[in-house]
């Protein structure tokens, strides 16, 4: 379960996350919705123990990430939106690193359950590649796998599908809704307003760092009179483009 | 936690430490020269030094090295020292940078690992880096020496030697790590207030440590009465050597090879230094913990007390200036590349000041015998220009051209001559070179009035140089820079800032001819006129300026082709 507990986070004068709080259920997966700095990257960061919170408290699995970081990290896994990975390691050596880190027993089950997953996410052929020759939708892709490999109870994507080749992309749905449905708690934030419409449960739609709406899709809706897709119900909370920039832009 | 640090080392280092060339097919193939060069040279290097130890010690005895070590043991200290010293001025701001980075490192930062364990990994593994070279040259040394010594326990001094080497590293990087963040904390949010204090931090911790060892050599130089303060201290408290982690080391390891009594006190404060050290890297790890929850150091932090103020810059284009003709791209290239160096304080007092060591070695060289080269120190002081003139071409033109990696994409694509952009970047140098080699004019008319005849030829010398220098280290760059360079903190082999040119023919280029070209001419203009009139040296100033010209139009513009055919694997 992941809890979010009026989190706040400032930054001198500016405020990126103002008093949010939700909650996530085992189980479910939550889509974090929100125009570009909106603070949804900032919340992640707060509820993985990589920023501290200005006020409000994270919990992960019942553990303040505050006071127990440790034991919140451990049923924790993450992919950032822009994975930096250690470029002179090929994709299997950085695995290895991770699964050592996270003490999965070495032997050839780990290597096994390695193997497989790189092998459902097309990316077999490149794992004795260094990471350096990655592109970012393969970034992504060892990311996913580093963060599935110690079969955590909680998963925190931020942006996973961006720049993903659209095998992939249904790859990782197909899994992703496959954990939740063994009672796995998912958050991820994504643009793509398609995915989060198909596979969240939930969603929670922020802006300037407040949340403005939350709910299931049905309830959204209700909520946004007059709208049926995701993507009307996100531009209409969140304000449309500016047609008259545009028009004088295109010298109409 | 012990388990944490030692998987992060091992994969850190495996990965860096790499042997075998990786399976995939992607990766690039090195060949086995290649891989081993460096390993082969190091493990050579040493079995040489230990050989011709030996070697020596049988064909001239014991007891030579004996009395010779005797005779300068503090010596020992005086070199111990150094390492401490290279080691804090090379990590005043490797925590700094590390914190300031760790959003790229998100990866390892979302491990079930404490990050104080990360952050104490990074700093170990800054220590490894800056002890490697000592342990390379030191071990064979000191193997060599204790095993000819007839002296008993004297090969304890081996296992000792490398302990008290890894704690002064240690306590070098980690006090340079801790100053850093104590001026960042201090100055947070407050750019410009920052970069001078990185500016005057870093400048006087070259110049301090410069001026230690300067006065350790020259004697009778006034610096010597303020250091001699703190040695008469230690020698009051019962210690062998001076006061220091140089001089500890010195006594628990160079006395013992050459059988000089040690003291209890010298094996106490060895022993305090190697704890000392340990607990300070460990207070670095905290502090850069704190420094990182705290938010204070994130790129791109808006902590400040005051409003943000935009700052609007105007393109300076000298083209108006009589006799300066250049290009709008040229200019442009000038202009960005001051204002890019001038951002980081400490970037631009290691390449105003950091000279000063290259010079330190050159001046110790001519001073070390004493008296008998001191009529001749105007001369040095004013060869001692031709290292700045050098250093600023290869830092301003050279390392720039590197660290603009990520930048390549969009100078590829400018409708713009690379070669005046590289142009630029040279150009950009020659303020630098005028107002270090104007100071070093004011000290050599200050020590010999009589040389001001030569002050002229030399300074319009030397911006010359800088201009040959920049043309060749601008065209290493191209051809043997690391365009990735400083673009990620997974690439940074433990120094704040790394080297950017690889290759090592391109750094030997970059760094040896210029230096040659500016010893041998600068040097026929001064021995022209020593040796014939004065007058006649201002006759070869036109001859060196033409070829220093000519040089740096050469090489300029093979650097801006091979740029522009570069491929974007290689800065991507």
């Amino acid at each position: 379960m992941i809890e979010a507990i009026e989190l706040t986070k400032q930054f001198s004068e500016f405020t990126a996350v103002d008093k949010l709080s939700f909650t996530v259920n085992p189980g479910e997966i939550y889509g974090l919705l929100g125009p570009n700095g909106s603070g949804k990257s900032t919340t992640m960061r707060m509820l993985l123990g990589l920023l501290k919170p200005t006020m409000g408290t994270a919990r992960i699995n019942g553990f303040d990430v505050q006071t127990h970081i440790v034991e919140a990290k451990r049923s924790m896994g993450y992919v950032p939106e822009e994975p930096v990975l250690p470029e002179r390691l090929t994709g299997w050596e950085y695995i290895n690193y991770v699964s050592d880190i996270w003490r999965v027993p070495r032997g050839s089950e780990r290597d096994e359950e390695i193997d497989e997953l790189l092998t459902l996410l097309d990316i077999k052929d490149a794992s004795d590649d260094l990471i350096e020759t990655y592109s970012k939708g393969m970034a992504r892709k060892i990311s996913l796998v580093a963060a599935l490999i110690h079969s955590p109870k909680i998963l925190i994507l931020d942006e996973l599908q961006a720049g993903i080749d659209p095998r992939g992309a249904a790859t990782i749905k197909e899994i992703l809704v496959g954990l939740s449905e063994k009672g796995n708690t998912i958050l991820m934030s994504t643009h793509i307003l398609e995915i989060a419409e198909r596979m969240c449960d939930r969603i929670g739609i922020i802006n300037k760092g407040s949340m403005i709406a939350e709910g299931t899709m049905n309830e959204l809706r209700v909520k946004a009179k007059g709208h049926e897709s995701l993507e009307e119900i996100f531009l209409d909370l969140t304000g449309g483009p500016d047609m008259q920039r545009i028009a004088d832009f295109l010298g109409e | 936690m012990l388990e944490d640090l030692l998987i992060l080392i091992r994969h850190d280092l495996g990965g860096i430490l790499r042997v075998r060339n990786v399976k995939g097919k992607r990766s690039e193939r090195r060949s086995a020269f290649r891989r081993l060069f460096r390993y082969v040279a190091a493990a050579s290097f040493a079995v040489i030094i230990l050989w011709v130890i030996i070697f020596m010690v049988q064909l001239l005895g014991w007891s030579f090295f004996q009395t010779a070590i005797i005779a300068g043991i503090d010596f020992g200290a005086t070199i111990f020292n150094f390492t401490v010293i290279i080691s804090f001025m090379g990590s005043i701001a490797v925590s700094v940078a590390t914190v300031a980075n760790s959003s790229k490192m998100e990866y390892m930062m979302c491990m079930p690992i404490s990050l104080r364990t990360l952050f104490l990994e990074k700093t170990i593994v800054v220590v490894f880096y800056n002890s490697l070279i000592y342990l390379v040259i030191g071990i064979p040394i000191v193997i060599g020496l204790a095993i000819s010594s007839p002296v008993p326990f004297a090969i304890l001094s081996i296992p000792i030697f490398i302990v008290m080497l890894l704690g002064n590293v240690t306590l070098g990087v980690a006090v340079g790590g801790l100053i850093g963040l104590s001026i960042s904390r201090f100055l947070a949010g407050r750019r410009r207030l920052k970069q001078i204090g990185w500016f005057l931090g870093t400048s006087l911790a070259i110049i301090f440590s410069t001026f230690y060892y300067y006065s350790l050599y020259a004697t009778d130089s006034g610096f010597s009465q303020f250091f001699s303060v703190i040695l008469d201290f230690a020698r009051q408290i019962g210690l062998s050597s001076d006061f220091s982690p140089g001089g500890a080391m010195n006594a628990v390891t160079v006395r013992l090879i050459v059988g000089l009594p040690v003291n209890l006190v010298d094996v106490f404060l060895a022993v305090l230094f190697v704890l000392v050290s340990i607990l300070l890297i460990y207070i670095n790890a905290i502090a850069s913990e704190t420094a990182h929850y705290s938010g204070w150091l994130a790129s791109g932090s808006k902590r400040s007390s005051k409003r943000e103020v935009k700052i609007a810059h105007t393109v300076w284009n000298p083209s108006d200036v009589p006799l300066l003709k250049m290009t709008t791209t040229t200019s442009v290239s000038m202009w960005y590349n001051t204002a890019s160096v001038r951002r980081e304080g400490r970037v631009l007092a290691n390449y105003l000041v950091g000279p000063m060591r290259t010079v330190l070695w050159f001046l110790l060289i001519f001073l070390a015998p004493g008296g008998m080269m001191v009529s001749f120190a105007p001369f040095i002081i004013i060869s001692a220009m031709i290292p700045f003139a050098v250093s600023y071409g290869v830092y301003f033109a050279g390392y720039e051209l590197v660290y603009e990696g990520k930048n390549l994409m969009n100078l590829l694509l400018a409708p713009a001559s690379l070669t005046d952009y590289v142009k630029g970047k040279v150009f950009s140098a020659v303020p630098f070179t005028m107002i270090a080699t104007g100071i070093a004019s004011v000290l050599v008319i200050f020590v010999q009035p009589s040389l001001w005849i030569y002050i002229p030829a030399v300074l319009i010398s030397s911006i010359f140089l800088t201009l040959a220098a920049g043309g060749i280290a601008s065209y290493s760059a191209a051809t043997g820079g690391d365009f990735k360079a400083q673009r990620n903190i997974s690439r940074q082999r433990g120094a704040a800032v790394q080297m950017p040119i690889r290759n090592m023919w391109a750094m030997a280029r970059a760094h040896l001819l210029p230096n040659m070209i500016g010893f041998i001419g600068i040097g026929a203009i001064l021995g022209i006129g020593i040796f014939l009139n004065p007058l006649y040296s201002y006759l070869v100033v036109p001859l060196f300026a033409l070829i220093c010209i000519q040089l740096m139009r050469s090489y300029v513009g093979k650097s801006g082709r091979r740029l522009q055919t570069i491929e974007a694997s290689e800065y991507l």
